[in-house]
């Protein structure tokens, strides 16, 4: 049953990843077409923080660092449990991935965070 | 199956090898082994984008240098073939949804000569998702080639 959800979960992440990193994209590579700035522009420090410095912008990043992260190291943890492992094995890269997850992620919601309190100017 | 959620060794008797080596290949088995790659890669990137990107705590200088970095060839190829990895791993990734969820697999049937399984009922799909991520990589890379 656990594993059952765990999968389930790696699947239902997926619309979430579509979408935001499809966002992601259009941000990125598509700036002059969504945004009317260029694509430098669009990756200069200033905007960046401009941009990060929202509410949405905020909520978003961390919902796609969880998801991406969640479906991609999911899918690593399949990949290597496939390999004749001991049974103490496979539990320390249970344990590896979900710690090495974790603090992937908070280094990544604490990068998002600092942008959204960046102060300009100061 | 083991349903409970103590670790099993799994009786993976190829390894490594039996991920590329599958005896007799099918499209799809290649599609699998695409799957598989571009997947370690995503992730691979991803988290090293997440670690590259915190260098923006690090002041406008470095931001602006490591941008400038991004911007020369070398790794325009590589943003190229990151992007061909998400667009196959993403499109193929609609297809094994739907597989696993029972679709496109036609109904159960009495195996009679000529036999039609479902890996042939599903393969139209197959060549729909694939043109379609083939078309989206050539054309996404026109714009690299022909500013
Ligand atoms: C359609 C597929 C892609 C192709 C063919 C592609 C190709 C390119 C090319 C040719 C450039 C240089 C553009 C220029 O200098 O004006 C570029 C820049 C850039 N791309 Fe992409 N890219 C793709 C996907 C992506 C994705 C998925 C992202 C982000 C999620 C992205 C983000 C960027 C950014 C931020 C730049 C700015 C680089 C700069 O400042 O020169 N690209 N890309
Ligand atoms: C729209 C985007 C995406 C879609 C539709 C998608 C879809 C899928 C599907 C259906 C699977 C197979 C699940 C299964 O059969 O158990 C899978 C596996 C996987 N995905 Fe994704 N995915 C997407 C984005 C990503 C991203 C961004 C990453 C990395 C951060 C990633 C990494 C992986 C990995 C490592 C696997 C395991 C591959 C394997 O077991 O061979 N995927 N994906
Ligand atoms: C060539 C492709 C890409 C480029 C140029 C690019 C560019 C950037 C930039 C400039 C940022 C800083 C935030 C901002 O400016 O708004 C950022 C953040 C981020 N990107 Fe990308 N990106 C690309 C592809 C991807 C992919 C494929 C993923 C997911 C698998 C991803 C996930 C993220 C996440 C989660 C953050 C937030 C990180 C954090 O808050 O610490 N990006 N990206």
């Amino acid at each position: 049953m656990r594993e059952t959800r765990l999968w389930s979960l790696h699947l239902l992440v997926i619309p979430i990843i579509a979408v935001l990193l499809g966002l992601h994209f259009a941000v990125m590579h598509y700036a002059p077409v969504f945004y009317g700035v260029s694509v430098e522009e669009a990756r200069n420090f200033e905007t960046m923080i401009e941009r990060g410095r929202s509410v949405a912008q905020l909520v978003l990043y961390i919902l796609l660092l969880a998801a991406g992260l969640y479906h991609g190291l999911y899918g690593l943890r399949g990949i290597l449990r496939e390999l004749p492992l001991t049974p103490a094995l496979a539990k320390f890269v249970d344990g590896g991935i979900l710690l090495f997850g974790l603090f992937i992620f908070a280094l990544g919601a604490y990068v998002t965070w600092w942008t959204f309190s960046y102060k300009i100017g100061g | 199956m083991n349903s409970n959620s103590e670790p099993t060794a799994y009786n993976n008797r190829l390894g490594l090898k039996g991920w590329i080596y599958a005896g007799k290949y099918t499209f799809e088995r290649y599609l699998y082994l695409g799957h598989r790659l571009s997947g370690m890669g995503l992730i691979a990137y991803m988290v090293l984008h997440i670690i590259e990107t915190a260098n923006r705590m690090r002041g406008v200088e470095a931001w602006e240098g490591l941008m400038a970095l991004f911007a020369s060839w070398p790794f325009k190829i590589i943003e190229y073939l990151l992007f061909a990895a998400a667009v196959f791993h993403a499109l193929n990734g609609v297809r094994l949804l739907l597989t696993e969820l029972g679709f496109f697999l036609g109904r159960p049937k009495e195996p009679v000569y000529p036999y039609s399984s479902s890996i042939k009922r599903h393969r139209p799909l197959t060549y729909i998702v694939m043109t379609l991520a083939g078309l989206i990589i050539i054309l996404g890379g026109s714009s690299l080639f022909f500013p």
